[in-house]
């Protein structure tokens, strides 16, 4: 298992590299220019000149490129060219957040999403399959900024119960948090009832509610545990895209985290910390993945890795 | 990015509830202006609104701006001029300290401004110091010291100009010519200290800032006792949070504010002001078809503006004839503009050689509602057989292909950094301004030229006012863009709120005479 992780965790070592060169490439290429942004509405030919040449933007490609891989080797993301701050304590700030947002979000939608598709799968085509089949359409179809206005007309505006945006105790988690995964929620809902479903028919199922085992501990122990494969992919999935910045929901809900820095990164094209979060999100996403495939082997003994 | 536009389904039953008490229970008055993260709090690095509204509160300059635009004394108590035109002396305030304790006197000026110019600094705006004799070179490092800016005695500086330049004092209210205390710390731009009515107190990075009250500011301390400014990304949540009563004022949004307008108790809230902000679309003068003035003018003829700010801005916006706003000296309000004629369009173009019309490209950001008056521009252009294509861009790549000459038309708006007619003739007409200094039409005429920088030395302010005037004219007649409208601000204010007024210039709204009326 060690050896496997090990492995892995080297095999992203060429994958992250091929990121940092995409993205650099990408922003290469683009248009815009990050100087324009830094001087604002009215400017003079020469600061600009002078400024581009300080940040080193009138070097050749290849030399910027060089020398922005080796601050990243010696673990320097670089300076903002806009705020002059450092990139790595921006992303220290904003990350808690979005990891704070994206865990709640999952929390809840595995706690909802799997009881709602065990009681689905249950009796199929019962009362409340089909209650729960039109929540997880409605769930599905429903854009996040949608449902995030929704709710906080409802609950913050109309009822007063919680606060309609902004970061604090968790009375502001509960709305952006339910927003954020709605949508996993009605997905997850689905997906377990399949597999329920599936499961639910095997010889095994047969044998322990034959051998008297209340349907309880046969519905959750048994079934449950052999329909996880499917439901980690699903959480696994949608977990790395929530840390990779709820851009939408960090936006309605005012919430500082990490989706909203990058995209302010992108329209002022601040490039040192466009290319520091994707870097550094990109190292999320393969955690999140190697977690993923780690967590098949536990739900799934007969998974081995070698 | 923006959901705004999917917001308007929602509106009206967002808006149908909720109802106002008449007292807060806060004790912190909150403002939710802010669309984003300042860059800094150091008066240096401020080319956004957000960061030049903070430095407003922190720090002082030798001058401020009034909400309604006037120009007064700040940490300069008084200044005369020589009868060259040349050299201010600036008699500044003395026992000033300060919020670290250390005292102000005349060496902080001089040092703010080198601050400013220096390279090291990497701000970017050094612009508004330049009229200081010597300050583009000492910016470029030609030149070592700032000898320009001379410390009389501890309340005395003397600043000589490389021209005469009448408006010298409103640029030294913008907010980069803030003073800031000597050997200011690294980290400056998050932990301020100033002179101003607000103590720096706690920033939150996209979400909040919090100041208290300086309690011996020298104009008199602030009334409330704290002030915190919340970032509100999507305009539609702080209308949220305005209705939940934990913003003090909201700058309503333009497709609710109908909604707003119609609904009795509300209406009783809103203050409504003309803003110092120009909407227009620039036509690059150079290229092909449109370095003919007769097809810049069957543009401006072609574009039916009232219908467009009425249906699409709810009507917050007065029409331009003219890049100069209403409220400010020089405006001709007897000049009317371009009126909607389809048919003297396609004489002029019939005319100028082009009956079966021209092609050109419309270049237009992602921000609402700038794409829709876009493809409202391009319908009308359409009807007078001007086909135009458009070509929507992120505000960063426009910009850059504007200020490069590659686009024929843009749609945009400009802000004041300070109120006056020359905020909007200098930057936008004036030759040595094309490209990246604003002059995005490439717009040269040696009349207007000659006539702006006249102005420049006009001392008196009713010839100076009589020349703007006339280069205002000279410019609609040229027609280097269509003049669009000037933009409306529309706020409402809280019912427990006394003394807010709406700012003609974004940072010019500090909070001091602002009280709250307890539960």
């Amino acid at each position: 298992m060690l050896a496997f992780i090990a492995r892995r965790l080297l095999l992203s070592i060429p994958t992250l590299f091929g990121v940092l060169v995409v993205v650099f490439l990408l922003l290469y290429v683009a248009p815009g220019d990050p100087v324009q942004e830094m001087v604002g509405e009215r400017a003079d030919p020469e600061t600009i000149a002078r400024l581009r040449k300080e940040l080193r933007l009138d070097e050749p490609m290849l030399s910027q490129f060089t020398h922005y891989a080796g601050g990243v080797l010696r673990g320097d993301l670089g300076n903002s060219y806009i705020t002059q701050r450092p990139i790595i304590r921006d992303i220290r700030e904003r990350f808690p957040k979005t990891l704070l947002l994206a865990g709640s979000a999952m929390l809840l939608a595995s706690i909802l999403g799997i009881t709602l598709g065990v009681l689905s799968a249950r009796s199929p085509g019962g009362w409340f399959d089909r209650l729960g089949l039109g929540v997880a359409y409605l769930g599905i179809s429903f854009p996040v900024y949608w449902v995030g206005l929704i709710l906080i007309l409802v609950f913050a505006v109309m009822l007063k119960w919680l606060p309609p945006s902004g970061y604090g105790g968790i009375k502001f988690l509960i709305l952006p948090a339910f927003a954020l995964g709605s949508r996993s929620i009605a997905f997850l809902a689905r997906v377990t009832r399949s597999a329920m479903l599936d499961v639910l028919g095997g010889d095994f199922v047969r044998t322990a509610r034959a051998k008297g085992l209340r349907e309880r501990v046969v519905v959750v122990k048994h079934a449950l545990r052999n329909a996880l494969i499917p439901i980690i992919t699903v959480l696994g999935l949608d977990f790395g895209y929530y840390l990779t910045g709820s851009i939408l929901t960090e936006t309605i809900f005012s919430w500082p985290g990490i989706g909203r820095y990058v995209v302010n990164a992108i329209t002022r094209r601040d490039l040192p910390a466009i290319q520091g979060s994707v870097l550094f999100l990109s190292v999320v996403f393969v955690l999140v993945n190697l977690l993923t495939d780690l967590a098949y082997a536990k739900a799934d003994p007969r998974v081995a890795y070698h | 990015m923006s959901i705004r536009r999917f917001f308007p389904l929602l509106v009206p039953a967002l808006f149908a509830c909720g109802g106002g008490s008449s007292g807060s229970s806060r004790t912190s008055v909150v403002d939710s202006r802010d669309e984003y993260d300042p860059r800094s709090l150091d008066p240096a690095l401020s080319t956004d609104v957000p960061t030049g509204r903070a430095v407003a509160y922190v720090f002082d300059g030798l001058t401020r701006f009034t909400p309604d635009a006037a120009v007064v004394p700040g940490l300069a108590r008084s200044w005369d001029l020589s009868a060259d035109g040349l050299t201010y002396t600036f008699h500044l305030r003395t026992g000033v300290k300060f919020h670290d304790g250390r005292p102000f006197t005349a060496s902080n000026v001089l040092h703010s401004f080198q601050r400013v110019l220096d390279p090291a600094t990497k701000g970017g705006r050094g612009w508004p110091l330049y009229p200081v004799k010597g300050a583009e070179d000492y910016a470029g490092g030609k030149q070592k010291g700032l000898d320009a800016v001379v410390v009389r005695d501890d309340s005395t500086v003397l600043i000589t100009l490389k021209e005469p330049l009448a408006i010298f004092p409103k640029l030294l209210a913008m907010p980069v010519a803030s003073i800031v205390p000597d050997n200011v710390p690294k980290n400056f731009g998050e932990h301020p200290i100033g002179t101003g009515p607000w103590k720096f107190l706690e920033w939150r990075h996209d979400d909040y800032l919090k100041f208290a009250k300086n309690a011996s500011y020298f104009d008199g301390p602030p009334k409330m006792d704290t002030l915190t400014a919340r970032i509100f990304p999507e305009r539609s949540t702080a209308a949220a949070e305005y209705e939940a009563g934990n913003i003090d004022i909201l700058n309503v949004p333009e497709q609710e504010s109908r909604t707003w307008e119609a609904d009795e108790s509300k209406k009783a809230r809103l203050q409504s002001a003309p803003a110092l902000r120009f909407w227009y679309v620039g036509i690059n003068t150079t290229r092909g078809p449109l370095s003919d003035v007769r097809v810049r003018q069957a543009l401006n003829y072609a574009v039916d503006v009232p219908t467009l700010l009425n249906r699409l801005l709810s009507g917050r916006g007065d029409l331009a004839a003219g890049v100069i706003p209403l409220t400010l000296a020089g405006a001709d309000k007897s000049r009317k503009s371009y009126p909607h004629d389809l048919s003297k369009a396609k004489q002029l173009l019939s005319a100028a050689g082009h009956p079966t019309g021209v092609d050109l490209e419309l270049w237009v950001s992602q921000t609402p509602p700038f794409p829709k008056v876009a493809e409202t521009i391009q319908a009308n252009l359409a009807e007078a057989g001007i086909r135009v294509k458009i070509v929507q861009r992120d505000a960063s790549s426009m910009r850059e292909a504007s200020r490069k000459g590659n686009t024929d038309l843009v749609l945009k708006e400009w802000y004041a950094d300070y109120p006056d007619a020359e905020n909007f003739l200098f930057p936008l007409l004036h030759s040595v301004n094309k490209g990246v200094g604003g002059n995005i039409s490439f717009y040269s005429n040696s009349e207007f030229d000659r006539i702006v920088t006249a102005s420049h030395r006009e001392q008196d302010d009713a010839k100076r006012a009589e020349l703007y005037t006339q280069a205002d004219q000279i410019a609609f007649n040229d027609a280097p863009m269509i003049f669009l409208f000037f933009y409306r601000d529309l706020y409402a204010v809280q019912p427990w709120i006394q003394g807010f007024k709406v700012p003609a210039v974004f940072n010019a709204q500090r909070w001091t005479d602002v009280t709250m009326s307890k539960k």
